[in-house]
């Protein structure tokens, strides 16, 4: 049985509740695990200190699971059942950096509510912005 | 070892992926994306957990090649997946293009219930150096 806890949003303007996340290469390494994604540009210190990024990043599916957090927290159920994201990944987050997860309702049409969020770093750098929509 | 995505050309379709969303897996995902939201909605899987699997399964059968970076996600999940069903995973190259030695590649991604009813469709973007033979990078 799924609990409807969401508190429909319906103002323009709204903001979501913000999300904070501290990225570890512990953690990074834990998805990588989880998720199968062994990329050593996400694991491999020495491999990933050869590009560009010159060090471990975080997948940008981890990321986008905070987004969807904040999404879950905004909406509950009908998130998971009706919610549509298209994001775009910006910058990488790396091991140490503080992803701050902010959102706010752009539009209602009917029963459905836009959403534009973004994940930035703790020096502001956008790391992810996505489109978000659902049903309230 | 399974190819790189890199070997495949557009429309290639994947073999399906059959797998039973564990308590477990669940879990290790929960902890691992330290989601604290979803626990409040009972015995559901996170939405990007999903999309999560369904990447597992391309990686399964078609490695990242080396260099690669996932420039952009769509996802639109049309009901919430409870802890124990059973999903296939689909995917398909739907778009590749090269330009000043990178490759960049669309795949669709469908995740279906056991009654063959899409619970998540998504298109994953990424972007990796093409090698010296329009396949493999050095890395």
């Amino acid at each position: 049985m799924v609990k409807q806890t969401a508190r429909p949003l319906i103002e323009a303007g709204q903001a979501l509740p913000v999300l904070i996340k501290q990225v570890t290469q512990e953690k990074i390494n834990r998805y990588a695990v989880s998720s199968g994604d062994g990329n050593p540009l996400h694991t491999d210190s020495e491999f990933a200190a050869s590009t560009r990024f010159g060090g471990t990043i975080a997948h940008g599916m981890l990321i986008l699971a905070y987004v969807s957090e904040l999404l879950t927290a905004a909406f509950g159920e009908r998130w998971l059942s009706s919610g549509r994201l298209k994001a775009r990944f910006r910058g990488p987050a790396r091991p140490g950096d503080t992803v701050i997860v902010s959102g706010r309702v752009i539009a209602l049409d009917g029963a459905r509510v836009q959403c534009e969020v973004e994940a930035r770093n703790q020096a502001g750098e956008v790391l992810v912005s996505a489109d978000a929509e659902t049903t309230v | 070892m399974p190819s790189t995505l890199a070997s495949f050309e557009k429309e290639h379709r994947f073999e399906p992926a059959r797998f039973e969303l564990s308590r477990d897996w669940v879990r290790g995902y929960v902890v691992a994306v330290e989601d604290q939201a979803i626990a409040s909605l009972g015995h559901v899987a996170p939405p990007m957990s999903l999309a999560g699997l369904s990447i597992r399964a391309l990686l399964d059968r078609a490695a990242l090649p080396p260099g690669s970076i996932h420039v952009a996600q769509e996802l639109s999940f049309q009901r919430s997946v409870t802890i124990g069903e059973t999903l296939t995973a689909k995917a398909r190259i739907a778009s590749r293009g090269e330009r000043q030695g990178w490759v960049l590649m669309g795949v669709a991604m469908t995740v279906e219930d056991s009654d063959e009813r899409p619970v998540m469709e998504g298109r994953a973007t990424i972007t990796f150096p093409l090698g010296p033979e329009g396949g493999l990078a050095d890395g």
